[in-house]
């Protein structure tokens, strides 16, 4: 079984790791990114990116800052899904990403009813959904449609905001009845879930809508569930979190993390005008099909999925985490780390064991030219 | 390989030994001196110095789900955002668990325990643990405000049951011991309940938080847990109403073993014009006549930090004081929690009195033994502020100094002036190391006895006592050399210490049915497999009491 390539020819694991090593010594900006992969595997790869001096990202940041940004600026209420599972009486689901990213959770959601709390059991569960699509929910379970493109929902919710304040509500795009209904839902409730997708908003769409969680917490009790296509990009913003201090989008290219969420992400650093000379692509998770990185950058692939060689300056294949061997991965049902054991045997090295292989070969590099 | 220190001041309380000696480590663990024939590989010259085993730290808050979120809440104190970098306590702390490794053990520290795991966050607070350096490392885990408890409470389970359910928790998350925090409040919480007190009693449930915290006391001892039940009380930070929540805490121990947390957090009168005044002295009394209770003190220092904790509902309510005006709170199953940050500032008459609060009970609890040197970091401020809270405690000079540039208000509000108690370095070393090992059931350190883990902190005394504390001469982990002159000389990894209690095997069936029925989430999601934290020997088993 070929396992490694060097432009796009097989190699042996250990020619491509000498190759890749060689390519990584003489970049002046490496990027480690693309990032799919297990705990061990981020792990391995910041070590990596310390060692180069290099930039980390996941290739899907994009997808969470909207939320990171947002939090960080102004605070945040965030719940459980299990949690509302068994509480929330109320659900209202915002725009329209709630339905096919997160399908999952609002199935969960429609297939049970709150059964804790005096406040929140026995009168089953309702749901809303302030969207452009009407949300069709399994087993027949209705939820009343108030019609609202993304750009008006924002609005929407800050009507909300000022009618539970007591404040006048200004002329919007929805009419004041519209307003009045939404208020009455999440005023009413005995936990009010809201459900939401930060990048179909943006920052300033996620402050309104935990600015209304907080709003509401004033006399009852709300919070949100955030959906998010890239539970992996979540897990791996944790680790960068406690590994460096910040959610990504770092650089040890100064001899200490930095952190720049412009500068240093890898949208940008992939793209013509970014710094980047040599790009570390981890993609190493079930269902990998993420695209290579444009070829004028050379490439070091660390992917899980097959014919993904072409292009790559080096290409290592490795087991997907999970799947081909045991890994620990982020698990949005979950909201946190759960330790996965693979589902086949294999002898696939693992993405963490290239990086790891990676970052030593620069080591013993740093030490020859010392 | 055998290591010499020779001819320091071994300070060493568990075994009655305050002169000038020496201490031998080989492969690791301190020995008997060897045959004077016997040459040492290595001899660390501490004529000078002061040796004492290596520091323990029974709670500070390093590892988890909230910690993360207290990082992503405050990038802007991490270096890189900072415009006057260092200038700020929490860039000192780096905030990383590569910089919680470092800068504990610069400072002689050997052990932390991380004291409020959340049982569905034990693998993330464990892969955060096992990516911190040097320091060895335990956690405690967290029951009382979750729905089984809380329901076999009510159903009269039997005693046997709860502490069947309380081993599977502590086992599955490789916990050391067991904590309640505001035992029934986060549950009353999203009850939408506001204030919670002692004898209230859960909506739903009908259980009083003193059952919840009657019920883990009683099984924290059936199950033979070295550390007592670890509690954060109710109504913290409530002038009156803290003073009340922990003195009906303390009467309910009622013989048995119970260690309270932070309680300088507790320590709040009504008295004054501001209603803010110190009940220090009556709570210091209040400890010193109960001997079966121990408390660590969460000592404010001054400065930005963030405040951290499975409190939900005084986090919630906290929040309105957060500065900067931001904060994180958390729904999760049981606790839930709450990150805010905050700005303790000299010149407010508020923070100022918790500042000397916190040093009136160090001060007036008699037994070093019984009270435990904490910040509660860094909810009353970052660990790396201790040396200067050693320098508080033994040297009343430096106290007055502090005292003068408070507000004049303060000083009448407090005894705090009249104190001349100094601590000696005797009961530093029981109150840092001694007592921590006893009260954690972790009779393989805080001492320098034979058989000890070569955990060692050697300091240069002087009169500046902060300095001493701040960087230790030389540190030794497992026999290893890992500090010198204050800094890292040697990175290596340390091991989460844990209970293993074996839950009866019916338990483990009934939660499987739980978690799938009530919560759609798999039990075995709450484990921690050694496998899952890519390091060689992440933990190391502590026993149980017969
Ligand atoms: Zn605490």
């Amino acid at each position: 079984m070929e396992t490694a390539w060097i432009d796009g020819k097989p190699a042996s694991l250990e020619e491509a790791l000498r190759a890749a090593g060689t390519l990584l010594g003489k970049a002046r900006q490496p990027l480690v990114t693309g990032l799919r992969t297990d705990v061990a595997g981020v792990r391995a790869a910041f070590l990596l990116a310390l060692r180069a001096g290099g930039i980390v990202d996941h290739a899907k940041s994009a997808g969470l800052y909207p939320f990171i940004a947002a939090a960080r600026d102004g605070g945040a209420f965030l719940a459980a899904p299990g949690e509302m599972r068994r509480r929330a009486d109320r659900v209202l689901i915002v725009g329209d990403e709630p339905a096919t990213i997160g399908a999952d959770l609002l199935r969960m959601l429609a297939e049970t009813t709150p059964d804790l709390g005096v406040r929140s059991r026995g009168a089953g569960r309702s749901f809303m959904a302030v969207s452009r699509q009407t949300v069709t929910l399994p087993g027949g379970v209705e939820s009343d449609h108030l019609d609202c493109a993304s750009d008006d929902v924002v609005d929407l919710l800050g009507m909300v905001r000022a009618k539970l304040g007591g404040r006048r509500v200004g002329e919007g795009a929805v009419g004041d009845e519209v307003v009045e209904t939404v208020a009455r839902f999440l005023s009413e409730a005995g936990f009010a879930a809201i459900i939401f997708s930060p990048s179909e908003f943006g920052e300033i769409g996620t402050e309104q809508i935990f600015g209304l969680a907080e709003d509401l917490n004033q006399t009852t009790r709300a919070s949100t569930l955030l959906v998010v296509a890239d539970p992996d990009a979540l897990g791996a913003a944790l680790q960068a979190t406690w590994t460096s201090g910040f959610p990504l989008r770092i650089s040890h290219g100064r001899g200490e993390w930095e952190h720049d969420p412009a500068l240093f992400s890898s949208e940008r650093q992939i793209a013509k005008e970014g710094e980047a000379d040599v790009v570390v692509y981890v993609d190493a998770l079930a269902g990998a099909d993420t695209s290579l990185p444009p070829p004028e950058k050379p490439t070091i692939l660390i992917a899980a999925g097959s014919g993904q060689t072409s292009g790559a300056k080096v290409a290592f294949k490795v087991g997907a985490a999970g799947r081909d061997h045991d890994g620990v991965l982020y698990n949005a049902r979950f909201g946190d780390f759960v330790a996965t054991s693979a589902e086949t045997k294999s002898e696939l090295p693992t993405a963490a064991g290239i990086l790891d292989a990676l970052a030593s070969q620069l080591g013993e590099n740093a030490e020859k030219a010392a | 390989m055998l290591t010499r220190l020779k001819g320091g001041h071994v300070v060493d309380p568990a075994n009655d030994r305050d002169g000038v000696g020496d201490v031998f480590i080989e492969d690791g663990t301190v020995v008997e001196a060897p045959a004077p024939a016997r040459e040492a590989d290595e001899t660390i010259d501490c004529t000078g110095l002061v040796v004492m085993a290596g520091a323990i730290d029974i709670h500070s808050h390093i590892a988890g789900g909230h910690v993360n979120t207290a990082r992503l809440l405050l990038p802007e104190w991490h270096r890189a955002f900072s415009s006057r970098p260092g200038e700020t306590a929490l860039s000192k702390v780096g905030w990383t668990t590569e910089e919680t490794g470092l800068r504990y053990a610069e400072m002689g520290f050997t052990t932390v325990v991380e004291p409020a795991m959340a049982p569905s966050s034990a693998l993330h607070a464990h892969l955060e643990l096992a990516d911190t350096p040097i320091i060895d490392k335990a956690t405690l885990v967290v029951l009382g405000n979750d729905d089984l408890l809380l329901e076999m409470i009510r159903a009269g389970e039997s005693d046997a049951a709860i502490a069947d359910y309380v081993s599977w928790t502590v086992a599955s998350s490789r916990a050391l011991g067991v904590k309640c925090i505001n035992a029934g409040g986060s549950a009353a919480f999203k009850e939408n309940v506001r204030k919670f007190d002692f004898d209230d009693v859960v909506p739903d449930y009908g259980v009083s938080s003193r059952q919840i915290m009657k019920t883990l006391q009683s099984a924290v001892k059936t199950l033979g847990i070295p550390h007592p039940l670890h509690v954060h009380c109710n109504n913290l930070g409530v002038p009156g109403a803290s003073s009340d929540a922990i003195e009906a805490t303390i009467k309910a121990a009622e013989g048995d073993p119970l260690h309270l947390a932070h309680i300088q957090f507790y320590g709040y009168g009504t008295e004054g014009k501001r209603r803010f005044s110190s009940r220090g002295q009556k709570l210091a009394e209040l400890v010193n006549a109960t001997k079966e209770v121990t408390v660590d003190i969460g000592q404010v220092m001054f400065g930005q930090t963030v405040t951290i904790s499975s409190d939900e509902l005084r986090q919630f309510a906290g929040a309105k004081q957060a500065s900067p005006g931001k904060s994180i709170i958390f729904d999760h199953e049981a606790n839930g929690g709450g990150v805010v940050p905050m700005d303790y500032k000299k010149k407010s008459f508020h923070n100022a009195l918790q500042w000397a609060i916190g040093l009136e009970l160090f001060l007036l609890i008699e037994d070093p033994s019984r009270v435990f040197f904490t910040t509660d970091h860094p909810n009353g401020a970052p660990f790396t502020t201790y040396p200067d809270i050693f320098a508080l405690l033994m040297d009343r000079g430096v106290r007055a100094r502090w005292l003068e540039a408070l507000p004049k208000s303060v000083a009448k509000m407090t005894s705090l002036p009249e104190i001349e108690r100094e601590y000696t370095l005797g009961e530093i070393a029981t109150m840092t190391r001694a007592a921590p090992a006893r009260l954690l059931g972790t009779a393989d350190r805080g001492h320098l006895g034979a058989g000890a883990v070569g955990d060692v902190s050697v300091y240069r005394p002087g009169d500046d006592k902060a300095a001493m504390f701040a960087r230790a001469a030389y540190v030794l982990k497992d026999g290893d050399l890992v500090v010198r002159d204050g800094a890292v000389v040697k990175r290596k990894f340390g091991r989460a210490l844990t209970l293993r209690p074996e839950p009866d095997k019916a338990m483990q069936t009934r939660l499987d049915r739980y978690f799938d029925d009530k919560y759609g989430l798999s039990s075995r999601w709450f484990e921690v497999p050694e496998g899952a934290l890519g390091r060689e020997e992440p933990f190391k088993v502590m026993p149980c009491r017969a």
